[in-house]
This record gives structure tokens, sequence and C-alpha cells, in this order.
């Protein structure tokens, strides 16, 4: 008995890697003749089917193709099988390349079945003598039975598909290359392929494979390529390129498969609502039309202007064309200037949404409080499938709506504050107002990031507490907050205001508080400090009133972060509640 | 060259079972099936017959005019449908060319050649009526495979070009079928040598006899009529119509084959549209 590993084993502990298909900076350009009365357009650099396509696949393995139509993938798969050469680029490629491209290819309608698998299993550089010997494995494979002896024109496109796999099937091969044809297979015949094809795994063999069918690629791949206009977008783990190929397909709108985790699906809303460039567009499948939209207060008349703080009840009436599945329901509310601010949706809510058959329906969000500061806003409004993928309808910042008052600093939110009662025997700052008169923010836009003070007077503390006057930097959406600022003062100045300001990360300004100093400690409170998750910045400064400028300013310094336990995303929330119409 | 001897030899099944397509796909479904290989050219000799022999009056002498478009048409028929068919053929096969990447040219080589299975019975056919009408089969008749084969390398080396050049340039079809119409008249099919060297002057008539197509026709009718051979053989020798063949067959196939050398490269690009 011998303890040393005989060879097979050590070929099994250090398993060799060999590569069989290997392409470097593969590129591919067709030079397309057009239409004779285009003739002179010619365009001379051509198009780029595939550029700088690097990729290894390594024995045994199976390789996934995801993309687009059109992003290059049958180009890809041509290349490796060696049908097509590419322009520029290096591919090597090692052993007998089988290929399944496309149904019907090289069959001959006029020759019958059996006629047929002579005719491919040729082609495909198989001996006749070979495919006697298979020819029953393959008529069995194929289930095809007596219909081996009709003419192929005779055959659905199922059938092809059958005798085309089962002829690739049943030859040897090193590499096996199948071009998103077997959706056309009924479930079981999916199923003898997916089989099939774990035996080849098994057995070594090197599968190339596309697909539309995610699923597919999901279970059978181990690395897959992510094409884009004949680019490789990313080359990795079947799970991470499929999630990215799903991103793109979010990204260009229509047509999406469901997107698997709940987090994805809010940066996908995100970027629906935060599109500003569809803005006046109507989207979606226009499976539902909206037919209007209504603004009213809390009496139910219609309203075109409000003031903040004010109740808002908007309206929807819509078409629904078709009958639609647990839909759901979403508002966006923009800024004029396109800052996005809130846009919930019942999905978000927690409300299902049962279907809707043909006729007339509305739904209507009720905000108690529109916190908004004074301006021009646009609401999109729109109705997604329960995957957030598919609008049925969408209407992009079609409906104006106006918050009336005066608004110095194009502030974005009216949340409000109060000046906080600590003690008894606190004296009392005077009423907040909420800009500077003189103060022209656009003259700070550089100063962010600054810090300076004045001999005089000059900023000590700023501290963010909770309701039980802990220190915190991360709040919750809806909690109170209350800011406690303190100074070094020297008593008697007058015409010294205290000014304190709330930006979004990306200094978008949402909100200043100012109050004349009168005291070495000031206390805002928010009892509801509405902003949505994100960084938010507070930036304040002691302004003298006389000489119109800052004395002592810390400017884009001090972070707070917000964190809320529900979906929602933008600026601000607003606490509403949806109704629906009876479902008929 | 080796190389694609080679290639030919080792794809011989993939060029037998696209042979029995081409004969299948066209023999299958008409009822008289294989029969028309015989009865189209035959009927064309029939037509020609009456225009040329009886409404034109022209006599060869020694042979039957019949027996003498029959000696002639079958084979210049099975060159003209080689080239007309081959030259589409790339494209019109180009899901099976897309399929696997064997090489392109034994599609016209296969076309050429399942044409010339349907050649071999109208010749046997052919010299079967004509020793019986003659009484007699030429001593050139051993002659008629290498002819065959001649035929068959020429037919084959001009497919090859014509079916490239059809991918990138869709109007040789149409030139083809002029130059076919024209390259006819010019071969003596329905006339004979003796009347081009009446009409014509010497120097005129050394250009005329430069066609190998002339020397080709020649040869099959010297293998097949009996006593054909005495008629022309002050104006070519057997040796020397072979020769041209040989050259002309060497020439073509050389050419075909390093025509699609260079092309190989990016004829799929353009199989499609």
């Amino acid at each position: 008995m011998t303890i040393f590993p005989t060879s097979d084993t050590v070929q099994y502990l250090s398993p060799q890697i060999e590569k069989v298909i290997s392409l470097d900076k593969v590129g591919k350009r067709y030079h397309f003749i057009r239409n004779i009365d285009s003739y002179n357009r010619q365009d001379k650099d051509g198009f780029w089917a595939l550029r700088d396509v690097c990729l290894d696949v390594q024995k045994g393995q199976t390789f996934g193709i995801v993309g687009r139509n059109g992003a290059g993938k049958t180009t890809l798969l041509n290349i490796i099988a060696g049908t097509l050469t590419p322009t520029c680029g290096s591919v090597q490629v090692s052993g007998k390349v089988v290929g399944l491209f496309n149904l019907g290819v090289g069959f001959q309608d006029e020759l019958t079945g059996r006629e047929n698998v002579y005719l491919n299993g040729a082609v495909l550089g198989a001996t006749k003598k070979e495919i006697d010997q298979v020819f029953t494995d393959i008529v069995a494979f194929s289930e095809l039975g007596s219909f081996i002896d009709m003419p192929l024109g005779s055959y659905s496109q199922g059938m092809r598909l059958r005798l085309g796999f089962s002829i690739i099937a049943n030859l040897t091969f090193d590499i096996l290359i199948i071009d998103e044809v077997l959706a056309v297979g009924d479930v079981l015949f999916q199923n003898k392929c997916y089989q099939r094809l774990m035996e080849f795994k098994r057995a070594q063999k090197t599968l190339i494979i596309t697909s539309q069918s995610m699923e597919l690629i999901e279970r059978l791949c181990e690395r897959v390529v992510l094409l884009d206009h004949g680019k490789v977008l990313y080359l990795g783990s079947s799970v991470e390129s499929i999630n990215r190929y799903r991103d793109i397909l979010a990204k260009e709108k229509f047509f999406v498969g469901p997107k698997p985790k709940e987090n994805s699906l809010i940066t996908q809303t995100k970027r629906w609502a935060q599109d500003i460039e569809c803005w006046g567009k109507k989207l979606g499948t226009r499976e539902i039309e909206i037919e209007s939209v209504g603004f009213y207060n809390r009496l139910g008349r219609p309203l075109t202007k409000l003031a903040p703080g004010d109740f808002l009840r908007v309206k929807v009436n819509f078409l629904v064309k078709n009958i639609i599945k647990t839909p759901h329901f979403g508002a966006a509310i923009f800024r004029e200037d396109g800052v996005y601010v809130y846009g919930p949706n019942t999905f978000f809510d927690g409300i299902e949404v049962a279907s809707f058959s043909p006729g007339r329906a509305w739904f209507e969000i009720r905000y108690p409080h529109v916190t908004l500061a004074p301006g021009n806003y646009r609401l999109s409004v729109a109705v997604m499938d329960r995957d957030e993928c598919l609008p049925y309808t969408y209407y992009c910042g079609m409906y104006p709506l106006t918050i009336s008052g005066k608004n110095q600093d194009a502030a974005l939110t009216a949340l409000a504050c109060k000046p906080k009662l600590k003690h008894l025997g606190f004296v009392f700052l005077g009423s907040v107002i909420d800009s500077l008169p003189g103060l022209d923010l656009e003259s700070l836009k550089d100063a962010w990031g600054d810090y300076f003070n004045d001999n005089a007077i000059s900023l000590a503390s700023l501290r963010l507490l909770d309701s039980y006057r802990e220190e915190k930097e991360k709040f919750f959406t809806g909690e109170p907050l209350e800011i406690e600022v303190k100074l070094n003062a020297i008593a008697g100045k007058k015409d010294y205001y205290l000014w304190l300001a709330i930006f979004r990360d990306d200094r978008i300004f949402c909100q200043s508080l100012v109050t004349k100093i009168r005291h070495n400690t000031f206390s805002f409170l928010f009892p509801s400090f509405d902003f949505l998750p994100g960084g938010y910045i507070i930036s304040w400064g002691i302004w003298d009133q006389n000489s119109r400028r800052f004395v002592s300013l810390s400017h884009g310094r001090q972070k707070l972060k917000m964190v809320f336990d529900r979906p929602d995303h933008g600026t601000l929330y607003m606490r509403h509640d949806w109704r629906l119409s009876r479902l008929k | 060259m080796k190389m694609v001897i080679r290639e030919l030899f080792s794809r011989k099944d993939l060029i037998k079972e696209l042979v029995s397509r081409d004969l299948r796909v066209r023999y299958s479904r008409p009822y008289l099936g294989f029969l028309w290989t015989f009865l189209s050219p035959f009927f064309t000799a029939t037509v020609f017959y009456f225009v040329f022999s009886i409404f034109l009056k022209v006599r060869i002498e020694g042979v039957p005019f019949f027996l003498y478009l029959l000696s002639a048409i079958f084979a210049w028929s099975f060159f003209q449908d080689s080239l007309i068919n081959s030259s589409t053929s790339l494209i019109q096969n180009k899901n099976l060319i897309r399929e696997s990447n064997f090489p392109h040219y034994l599609i016209p080589v296969a076309i050429v050649t399942a044409n010339m299975v349907n050649l071999l019975p109208s010749l046997v056919v052919t010299i079967v009526i004509c020793a019986l009408t003659i009484k007699g089969i030429p001593f050139f008749v051993l002659l008629l495979p290498l002819v065959i084969v001649l035929h068959w390398g020429t037919t084959v080396g001009l497919s090859i070009i014509f079916s490239i050049i059809y991918v990138r340039w869709r109007d040789i079809r149409y030139l083809l079928e002029v130059a076919l119409l024209f390259l006819f008249y010019l071969t003596p099919v329905v006339y004979s040598l003796t009347m081009v060297r009446e009409a014509l002057p010497m120097s005129a008539f050394i250009i005329y006899m430069c066609n190998p197509f002339v020397a080709i026709l020649n040869l099959y009718r010297i293998s097949i009529l009996k006593g054909f051979y005495l008629l022309i053989r002050e104006y070519a020798t057997v040796m020397n119509m072979m020769l041209a063949v040989v050259l002309f067959a060497c020439a073509a196939l050389i050419a075909g084959f390093c025509m699609y050398q260079r092309t190989k490269r990016w004829i799929n690009d353009y199989l499609s549209y």
C-alpha cells in the first residue's frame, strides 16, 4: 500500500486551469451597404458591433453572455465559433466548437427531418458513420417520432428547436454555443435541455450561452459577461452581471424584469423620480391614461395656490384601458428647477391595491400640512406595476402647483420651528424669522467650508439634541430635533442676528432660521424634523445688520444624517394618506 | 493547393450530403423527378433543331444535326446551370454557412458536382442514341472521363469566383446571364467549326479558337460522335484541345481558390444583407 498520491489524485488536487477560449481586444466592424437611395451617405467608419472585448473561458466552464438586443451577443458567439472573423484583436479557441445559433438555421424545408439530421451533422463536422451511430438517440431525444420522415417545412418552431438541439446534443464537441433559442421549447423540453446541459457541465464540456432568461443564466452559468453597445460592461459572477443588466434595463425604462431586492427597488423609483429630462412627457405603456389632476383644500374647493402649512388634497382621475393587476400609485413633487422634494407611493406605504378592470377610477393623496416653502412646484403622477418596472402611465412634471408667500433665499422647506422654553425665567428671543434681510445666499457659495470668528462675538458650540436632550448626529425622519447654539458674546451689541441654515449635502438650500441675538444661548426646536434619509449640513453665523456682513461664520461644517424605517426618498417627508376609488 | 485537397477530402461526407441535398431538393417534388435532368436539355435541343435545322437550314457535314446538338447541349447546360446556380449559392445557403465554419467553396463544389451527377446519365443516353444512329462508338470515348473531370474543374473554379463576387456585387448575376448567352453563341453548339472558318479570316478564327469552351465541347463531340474528329482535325488536334482545357481548368481552379483565400475573412459579414 502506498501513501503517495497517484498521479490521478495529484491532478485532482491541482486541477489544471486550461483556457479554451481567449479573446484579446477583439473588435468587429460592419460596413453596411445602404439602400441605393442613400448611397451618397455611406458611412466611412462603419458600425462597431464589438469593441475591445477581452475575455477568457476556462475548460469546463459555463459562460453566459447577457445584454440587450443588438448589444453584440450573437456577433461575439459567431466570432468564438469562427463563423465571423474579427476586424481587430486576436481569438484563440481550442477544441471542436458546435453551435446552435438560430432556429432553422441550415435546415432545408424540402428535406425530411432525417435528411436534415444528416446534412446538419455533416455541416457540424460529423462523419456519416458518427451520425449513423447516434441517429436513434437524436430521434429519441427530440421526441419527434414518425415526424422525422416528414419534410421540415411542416415543422413548427418548437419542433425545429427540438431537432436542432437534439442534433448538437448528440454530437461530440469540446465547446458548445447556444444562442437564445431554448426559450421556444415547451417546459418539459426546456427541462430536458437543461438536464442535458448539466450533463455536459459535469463532463467538463465548455458551454457558452446567451439567453434573455435570467433564470436560466443564473442557474447554469458560473461566469457571465454583460455586453452593451458592443462593449464589455461587466465580466464576473452571474448574479452580479445579471443585476447590472437589470440596472441597464431599468435605466432604459421600458421592458424590464423584476429586481430581486427591495433595496434596488428604492434606487429604481429614485431614478424614475429624479429624471427631469422627461418632464412634460407622457411615458409608460399607456394602459392607463390620466384624465385630470385636481388640487383641493380641506373644504373640497379647488385651489391653485396655497400657503405653507396648508392642507392639500390631490385627486387624480384616470381611465383604465386594460386589466391591470396589483398596480401602485405615486405622485412626486419637484421644485420648478428640478429639485426632487418628495415622491410617495402606495407601495412604500404598504397599501395593497388589487386589480382594475377597464373603466374610470381615481386616487387621492392628502397632505394635512404642506411644509413646502413658497415657490413653484410640479407634480409627476404615475401608476406603476408592483415591481416599479413598467409604468402603466407616467406623466412627468405635468402639473404645476404654486405655494404662495415670500421666499427670499429660495428655500425648499418650511418646517415648523419654535424657540424652546427651557427654564422658567428664560426670556424669549422673540419670533423666529426665516430669512436674513440683505443676505445674498449666492455670495456664500464660495465660502463653503469657511469658519471665522469675530473677537467681540464668536460662535462657541452647536449641538443637535434629541427629545431626551442627548447629542446625536443621526436622526430619524420625523423625530423632534433641537438645535442648541451657544455664543461667546459681549453684551450690549445690537443689530446682530444669529443665522442658521440647513442644506442638503449636495448644497441645495433647504431652510434657514434667523433670530436677533439677545442672549448667549439659543435653542431651536423642530417638533418634527421631517427631512428624508440622506446627509444634511447645518451652517450658522452671526450677521451684522449694520455692515451687512457675517462677523462670524461656520459654513458647511456641521453634518447631520437622517435615517428612516421606510423606503421613502427625496428631501422632505410630508405626512399623507391615500384614498382609492372603489375597485370595480 | 495541397491544403485545399486535404480539406476537400476530409469533408467528403459533407460534400456528399450537400450534393444529395441538392439533388433531393431539386427532384423530390416534381413527378418526373430525375427525368427532368434529361428532358429539359432534350427539349432545348428539339427547339434548336427546329429553328436551326428546319427554318435556318443549318447543315453539319457527316453528322445528323440533332445528334450534333445533343452531343453538346448536355455539356453546355451543365456548365450554364452550374454557374448560375452557384453564383447565388453562398447567399442562399447563408444559414448553413453561419452554422459552422466549414469552407465556403464546398457549396459551389457541391452544386457543380450535383449537376455533374445529372450530366452523367444524359451523356450515357446520348452515347447510346448516337451509337444506334451512327452505328458505332468512337475510340475517343475513353477520353470522356478525363474530359468530364476537366470540365468539372473549370466549372468549379469559375463557380467559386462568381459565387464570391455575388456576395459583394449582386449585379454579377445579371451580367453572368448575359455573358453566358454571349458565350453560348461564341461556342459551336448550334453550328460547326467549318462554318466559322468559312466566315472568319484566319486571324479572327485563331482568336475564336482561344475560347476554351470551343475545345471542351469539341472534345465531348469527339468522344461521343464516331467520325467527328475527322471533321475538325484540320482546325484543332486532340492534343492541342486537351492542353488548352487542362491549362484553363487549372487556371480557373487556382484563381478560384486564391480568391477564396483572400476573401474568406469577410464573406460571412456580407451574407445577411
